[in-house]
């Protein structure tokens, strides 16, 4: 039925685009290669034939063939993701054979390795969407959120301009889990304005996972996995690098990045890499109004090298990442009065001039990584084995009294060790076990100095699990399933509000399994269906949190605090239980010769899935807060998300991508806040391999629909919980969510980029030029918490230039 | 081929001997109970001292929140009693009672005091009901009049310290809000201006 569609799609468009398939009568053939700079046959490659305009794919040999054509000069051009497009005068006559090497981009696509699998044994039931190659290269000086927002199905929770965290099918923070070189990334997630600590510049590919059937990961990833993925490092002796520099008129930012690797001379196998960035961006600017404070400075390094044998690999890994981040000056609120003018007001208070300066409030954040990971080889299967250990810190800088504003507000580290063990058997080619292990020991504190009771408590986390995955192949079935256990304690000793010690302890436990069927039909074909299960204790933070939170006017309260005492009350006497997720994800993708369709819907029901509900009222003698406890309740989120690709003549493709989301809070029959509403984007991508000196030359543009949020929590504005009487309280009649303004409406934003590549010897330059938002529209995301006072950024011209040598 | 197999292994046997050494490194964790904090910031009592000028008993208000930034409201008591047209000098307090009396964190006035040119009390009243300052207050307009007694080295106004005159007998409510306005202080920073530390409502009366 829809490949009916398609080709009836096609027909129309062929027709429209005047394509002649007719032919006369001819007998010749061109049957050809494509491969690699290593000979390896590239697979999908795009090869397109004029006169005529005939247009194939290369099968898994790198093969393919045009029959009946009439002898004479005909041009060949080959596209594939991650290499350079070549083109080719070619002379047919008879039955000929050639072979095309393409040379690959530096930032080359390589296969969907998820880290730690052997590739021939990709999880062939999981859906995910990545980002590689020329994508990545795109979103060159942007952070990992907005690079992730590329992908279907993935969108940000946003605190101002310069702090994005990946929504994955509506969740985030705890729930969407990120391998960064194969070990899960911690920080201190559990804050809305906390981003994930990453260097996205440090990626070849990106994946998301969106089915949770990435079972050996651990538990928390009810909405999914992003997997972080470097490139591989060199095994030859051969020297290699990029440079490359962004810089962006919105903000004023510059980013500058580089990157060297080469492998020893006459000892094959080692390899070693050295990357890093530094990056500075001023106040950004809305289509009006600059956004005071909302610069950014970041420095990231990283180091790797490696040994890889046949059968074995040694890999040592180090990144740090370190940042600075502006929170806009406008939304630092000590109160509902200060709230509700911040609110009301059409440019945001203390609005000033553009300036680089970083002031309070602001945060600074430091990620270190330091990774050990080998594998070994036998005759029936491998050893995987890795050791982690991460240590963040992070120091928030509030509005406070006198030198106060010097000393951190927030200043927590959080130092992770992990180990990861796997065995996998290969036992025959139509099946594969593996078993693995893994144990996870976490320690936050706050450093002591604040000044300021802290937000959330000292803590000691333990995480252990197992698990077990088998994939069978048969026919054309692949089938996937995977069953984990882990165990979780923790060991808290915080300050109540007050501060006055105390210590609490406990322990979760529970199973998670997977199980994906997927089956090729027709030649190029492919349904897949994953149903899993997945299982999240609720954070230290969602159980003990105490107070406000940076640029918050608002009083959180954790699961553990007693409703009319504030007391921190005994672990047996509170019912909480983690959130348990059910998960079925469903893909069909068609894949023709110039048509590709994917369509994926989903349904995720989490039970005691825990979220802010407002309480009530406090009047402190800063004025009145509404304070938010933590509640648990059933949440359902259903969500299509669908990925269009068409091949509209050799030069010219274009693509289009729909996501559809709702959530619903089952329990409360209510909405949730901060959902991603439903988008709709178009791209056109015109591209020549050649025009004169410059390669791969190309023009695109993007527009992009976000649809208004109508499944939104009720509004009750501060003018309403402020002109309360005294002593009555505002949600005695409701106590269910709200949210202080309406959704903001749709809107609509068109970019354009073009860019090119010249080749100087042995130096390859790309040069990319792009506006965002050119219409410099004025608009309000849902998903960004600044909302309620300010706009999002204006027009923002990019220029990229990277060097390959 | 072999030669290869060996050097893995060669590598490989002490990286298992680092992980088993890394697991060992896991159990071992530090129990230390955290360091209390001073939390200078928390305001949970506040105290306003009238000493009529022409000597007297002082009249005293108090605003308490015992639970800081618990459920449990600030309560006030009142009203103030002043006698009518009498001059007096307003003095406030601001205490930290979580803090441990004769630190720094307790006694939250200091704090002010020595932050004085990014304070600014600001104070609205019942139209009229003072003979000295005229008018309702600083609160809707900042250039309107209201008798600071102290002053930061910029001759700002800060509040602390205030003079008032009560008319004839009259009664209303009094309202005192005390902003932070870090770099933003000025001869014309309004009470919108700024974070708000502190912002409390008492009963007045003026008895003859």
């Amino acid at each position: 039925m829809q490949s009916k569609r398609a080709k009836l799609l096609l027909l129309a468009l062929q027709l429209v685009c005047g394509l002649l398939y007719a032919q006369p009568p001819c007998e010749s053939a061109l049957t050809g290669r494509v491969v690699d700079e290593n000979g390896s046959p590239l697979f999908g490659a795009t090869v397109f034939l004029s006169p005529g305009n005939f247009g194939t794919i290369t099968d898994n040999e790198g093969s393919f063939s045009f029959m009946k054509l009439c002898p004479g000069k005909y041009t060949v051009a080959i596209q594939y993701v991650g290499y350079h497009g070549m083109s080719m005068r070619i002379d047919v006559d008879g039955q000929t054979v050639r072979v095309f090497e393409l040379q690959e981009d530096v930032t080359r696509l390589d296969e969907v390795v998820i880290e730690h699998h052997d590739p021939a044994n990709t999880e062939h039931a999981t859906n995910f969407t990545e980002l590689t190659g020329r994508e990545l290269a795109k979103t060159a000086g942007k952070t990992l959120g907005e690079t992730l927002a590329h992908l279907a199905g993935v969108n940000t929770l946003q605190s101002g301009p310069g702090v994005f965290k990946p929504i994955v099918h509506g969740v985030h923070s705890q729930r969407v889990l990120i391998l960064n070189h194969g070990i899960r990334q911690e920080g201190q997630q559990w804050g809305a304005e906390h981003a994930p600590e990453i260097d996205p510049l440090i990626a070849s590919n990106i994946v998301v996972i969106k089915d949770a059937s990435a079972i050996k990961y651990g538990s928390d990833a009810l909405g999914g996995v992003i997997v972080i993925n470097p490139p591989p490092l060199p095994e030859t002796g051969k020297f290699d690098g990029t440079v490359s520099t962004v810089l962006q008129s919105n903000g004023r930012s510059g980013t500058l990045s580089g990157m060297l690797q080469g492998g020893l001379k006459d000892r094959d196998g080692w390899g070693w890499r050295v990357q890093g960035t530094v990056k500075r961006t001023g106040d950004f600017e809305t289509p009006n109004y600059v956004l005071t404070n909302t610069g950014i400075q970041e420095a990231n390094f990283s180091a790797a090298t490696g040994y890889h044998s046949k059968n074995a690999g040694l890999d040592l890994f180090f990144s740090r990442f370190q940042s600075e981040i502006g929170i806009l000056r406008g939304t630092a609120i000590n109160s509902m009065d200060d709230l509700l003018s911040a609110m009301e007001r059409d440019v945001p208070l203390y609005t000033r001039d553009f300036s680089y300066t970083i002031r309070e409030p602001r945060q600074e954040v430091t990620h270190n990584l330091l990774k050990l990971d080998g594998h070994i080889s036998g005759m029936n299967g491998e050893w995987r084995m890795q050791y982690g250990f991460q240590d963040n810190h992070r120091l928030e800088f509030d509005m406070r009294i006198g030198d106060l504003s010097k000393v951190p507000a927030t200043n927590l580290r959080l130092k992770t060790h992990s180990v990861d063990v796997e065995w996998e058997t290969h036992h025959s080619e139509t099946r594969t076990l593996s078993f693995g292990a893994n144990a996870m020991f976490q320690e936050n504190r706050n450093v002591p100095g604040t000044q300021r009771i802290p937000f959330i408590p000292d803590f000691d986390n333990i995480t252990a699990g197992a698990f077990a995955t088998s994939s069978l192949f048969y026919d054309r079935w692949t089938i996937d399933a995977g069953l984990r256990y882990d165990h979780r304690t923790y060991s808290v000793r915080g300050f109540d509000f007050k501060n006055s010690l105390y210590r609490s302890s406990m322990d979760f436990g529970s199973v998670s399994g997977s199980l994906g069927v997927s089956r090729e039909i027709a030649r190029d074909d492919v349904a897949r269906l994953s149903l899993s299960t997945a299982w999240r204790p609720p954070h230290v933070s969602e159980l003990f949190s105490l107070g406000r939170h940076q640029s918050v006017a608002a009083i959180e309260y954790g699961l553990m605090l007693n409703e009319s005492t504030n007391e921190v009350m005994d672990v047996d006497d509170v019912g909480v239980s983690p959130e348990q997720a059910f998960k079925a994800v469903a893909s069909y993708e068609i894949n023709r010769e110039r048509f590709s369709l994917t369509v994926s819907p989903y349904a995720n029901y989490i039970r005691n899935f825990v979220y802010l509900r407002p309480e009530g009222v406090t009047r402190t003698v800063s004025g009145v807060y509404p304070y938010f406890r933590y509640k648990q309740t059933d949440a359902l989120f259903i969500g299509v998300d669908a990925d269009a690709s068409m091949t509209l003549n050799r030069h010219l493709t274009a693509k289009s991508g729909v996501s559809l989301l709702r959530a619903r809070d089952v329990d409360n029959n209510s909405y949730f806040l901060f959902i991603p509403s439903n988008r709709y984007s178009i791209d056109l991508h015109y591209e020549r391999p050649e025009v004169g000196a410059l390669r791969s030359v190309y023009l695109e543009t993007r527009g992009q629909y976000v649809q208004k949020q109508t499944f939104s929590p009720r509004v009750l504005t501060v003018r309403e919980i402020t002109q309360q009487e005294e002593d009555s309280d505002p949600f005695e009649e409701d106590r269910s969510i709200f949210d202080f303004t309406p959704a903001p409406d749709g809107y609509f934003l068109w970019n354009l980029a073009g860019g090119f590549s010249v080749d100087a010897g042995k130096v390859r330059y790309d040069f990319r030029l792009s506006v965002e938002n050119l219409l410099n529209t004025r608009y309000r995301e849902y998903t960004n918490r600044l909302r309620y006072y300010a706009d999002e950024v204006g027009r923002n011209f990019a220029v990229s230039v990277k060097c390959n040598f | 081929m072999n030669t290869t197999v060996n050097l893995s292994n060669a590598i490989f046997k002490p990286f298992v001997v680092f992980i088993v050494l890394c697991a060992i490194v896991l159990v071992s964790c530090d129990d230390d109970d955290p360091e209390k904090e001073d939390a200078p910031e928390l305001i949970t009592k506040v105290t306003l001292t009238f000493t009529p000028t022409g000597g007297g008993d002082p009249v005293v208000a108090t605003a308490t929140d015992p639970d800081g930034e618990g459920v449990q409201d600030m309560e006030t008591d009142g009203p103030i009693n002043l006698a009518a047209n009498t001059t007096y000098t307003l003095t406030i307090g601001l205490t930290n009672e979580l803090a441990t009396p004769g630190t720094e964190a307790y006694n939250v006035t200091k704090e002010v005091r020595d932050d004085d040119d990014d304070h600014l009390f600001f104070f609205s009243w019942t139209e009229n009901f003072f003979s000295d300052p005229a008018g309702n207050g600083n609160v809707d307009n900042r250039t309107d009049p209201v008798n600071y007694e102290d002053f930061d080295e910029d001759g700002l106004p800060l509040g602390l310290t205030t003079s008032w005159t009560t008319g004839d007998g009259a009664s209303g409510t009094f309202r005192i809000i005390l902003k932070h306005q870090p770099d933003l202080k000025t001869a014309s920073s309004s009470s919108s201006v700024g974070e708000t530390d502190l912002d409390i409502e008492f009963e007045i009366n003026a008895v003859e």
